[in-house]
């Protein structure tokens, strides 16, 4: 009989963290209401002119492009860290690690796979918050859209395995969910500001080729292949 | 009779503290009485020696994490207890120098830039190195079984360090006030300093980073002094094994 391979068993692990969540619905619910609760509070909050402008009263376009670029990716922040915090939540009632850990596996193959569920969460996170931001803001994309696109799955590969090997690791302390911030932000620093200035250029007219050339996009890949690796590497020291 | 490693051991400890402590007298007096040149220039003067604490904290900050990174990846690969002491007691230093560099700097940055602090790259940068590790020590702090926290503190320099030079490079890209000096971009760039203060400067850079090996060292001592009063009181709670006769005890 033919074993499944690497990939399959991964993709197995991440359909089963997925299955979960559709029938359980307790990590992106609360992911959702809380990016849509923070967007509402910055609608109320800026003061945006009446005319249909995409303008904050007396403020520049590129002001406005870096405030709303700032605001989206906090958004995105606390949205994920809440969501990731419950990685290995269901893992860890009723001994279910121990069926986790043994699965014929790599481990680096486990963290791909709670990684990649952590990465649809986060996505459909930002399928639902990006035409909120267009329709309350009304936020011009327009050519934008496809270097937009890039950028958020850049940043989110970055956040994603930062998040889930930190939140692995919080899961292992007696206090989770006040640990993995204090963890997560300070290495999560770097990816964000660069989600953010790169943002903001493609909101106030940017291109893929102005994209290309930032300096914030080679930040951005740096970081993702650098952490990313490092994170699948060091997780099986995490779970033992 | 020989001496035992343990004598042996503490009068080296004893011998690197005296160096440390003696060199770092001599580079106060380099400092102020011998580097005066720099006293003329604009922002020169008893400004100016600020740098000679300034940068040789930022230094041994630098090597106090560059020793968690390399002994968090030998801890990972032998779980042997004396390289998690080693990263324990060097990221302990290197929040304290961390710390040292962010109050320094913004002493001289008042003054000197007319604020006490910029968003700007390398002083963010460092600012998010401090509460890296600041975060790495506590989660220390959560875990009371040795080999986990070990392990999980382990993760998280090793992750730490690797977002340093991510966070430095963007130094590029980003604007910035803090002063450098010769750079491989630009070789020929002059630092500034004639020969009297390039003597107080290396004098105290090394003299700072004999302190650190000091402190470590120490560090890592009391770490194995700590380790061994657990053992003990483990086998002080346990009558049935009889008094301490060397038998180890896993840890």
């Amino acid at each position: 009989m033919n074993e499944p391979g690497f990939v399959a068993k991964t993709l197995l692990l991440t359909r089963k963290d997925l299955r979960i969540e559709l029938r359980a619905r307790d990590t992106l619910v609360p992911m959702l209401a809380f990016s849509f609760a923070v967007t509402l509070l910055l609608a109320f909050t800026l003061p945006t002119t009446g005319d249909n402008e995409r303008a904050i009263a007396g403020a520049s376009a590129t002001t406005v492009a870096d405030v709303l670029a700032g605001f989206f990716w906090v958004t995105i922040l606390f949205a994920g860290l809440i969501g990731f915090a419950r990685t290995f939540e269901t893992e860890q009632t009723e001994g279910a690690i121990d069926a986790l850990l043994l699965v014929p596996l790599d481990r680096s193959g486990m963290f791909l796979a709670k990684a990649l569920a952590n990465l649809i969460f986060i996505l459909l996170v930002e399928a639902f918050l990006l035409p909120l931001f267009v329709l309350l803001f009304t936020l011009d994309v327009g050519s934008g859209l496809a270097p937009l696109l890039l950028v958020i799955l850049l940043v989110d590969i970055g956040f994603v395995a930062v998040g889930t090997l930190f939140a692995s690791v919080a899961a292992q302390t007696s206090s989770r969910e006040l640990i993995l911030p204090v963890l997560a932000l300070p290495a999560l620093i770097p990816v964000f500001i660069a989600g953010a200035d790169l943002t903001s250029d493609l909101i106030a007219g940017g291109t893929f080729g102005t994209l290309v050339e930032a300096g914030w996009f080679g930040v951005l890949i740096a970081f993702d292949v650098i952490l990313g690796i490092t994170a699948a590497l060091v997780f099986e020291f995490v779970l033992e | 009779m020989a001496t035992s490693p343990t004598t042996r051991r503490s009068r080296n400890l004893k011998l690197l503290g005296s160096a440390a402590w003696g060199l770092l007298a001599l580079s106060l007096i380099f400092i102020f009485f011998v580097a005066r040149e720099a006293d003329d220039y604009p922002g020169g003067g008893p400004l100016q020696r600020i740098f000679y604490f300034h940068v040789p904290s930022a230094w041994v900050a630098y090597l106090a994490f560059a020793v968690v990174f390399i002994s968090s990846i030998a801890y990972l690969r032998t779980s042997e207890r004396r390289w998690d002491l080693l990263a324990h007691g060097a990221a302990e230093i290197g929040v304290l120098f961390t710390s040292l560099v962010l109050i320094t700097g913004p002493i001289w940055a008042r003054p000197a830039w007319g604020t006490w602090w910029q968003w700007d790259a390398r002083l963010t940068s460092t600012l998010i190195l401090w509460l890296t590790y600041l975060g790495y020590l506590f989660l220390r702090s959560l875990t009371r079984d040795p080999a986990r926290s070990g392990r999980l503190a382990a993760v998280v320099g090793i992750i730490g360090f690797l977002d340093v030079p991510i966070v430095h490079f963007s130094v590029r890209w980003w604007r910035t006030l803090h002063p450098s000096g010769p750079t491989p971009a630009d070789p020929t760039r002059s630092s500034g300093l004639g020969g009297p203060e390039l003597l107080a400067f290396f004098t105290a850079l090394v003299a700072f980073t004999l302190l650190f090996a000091w402190l470590l060292a120490t560090r890592v001592r009391i770490g194995r002094l700590e380790d061994e009063v657990d053992r003990l009181e483990i086998e002080a709670e346990r009558p049935d094994r009889g008094p301490a006769s060397g038998i180890p005890v896993s840890t």
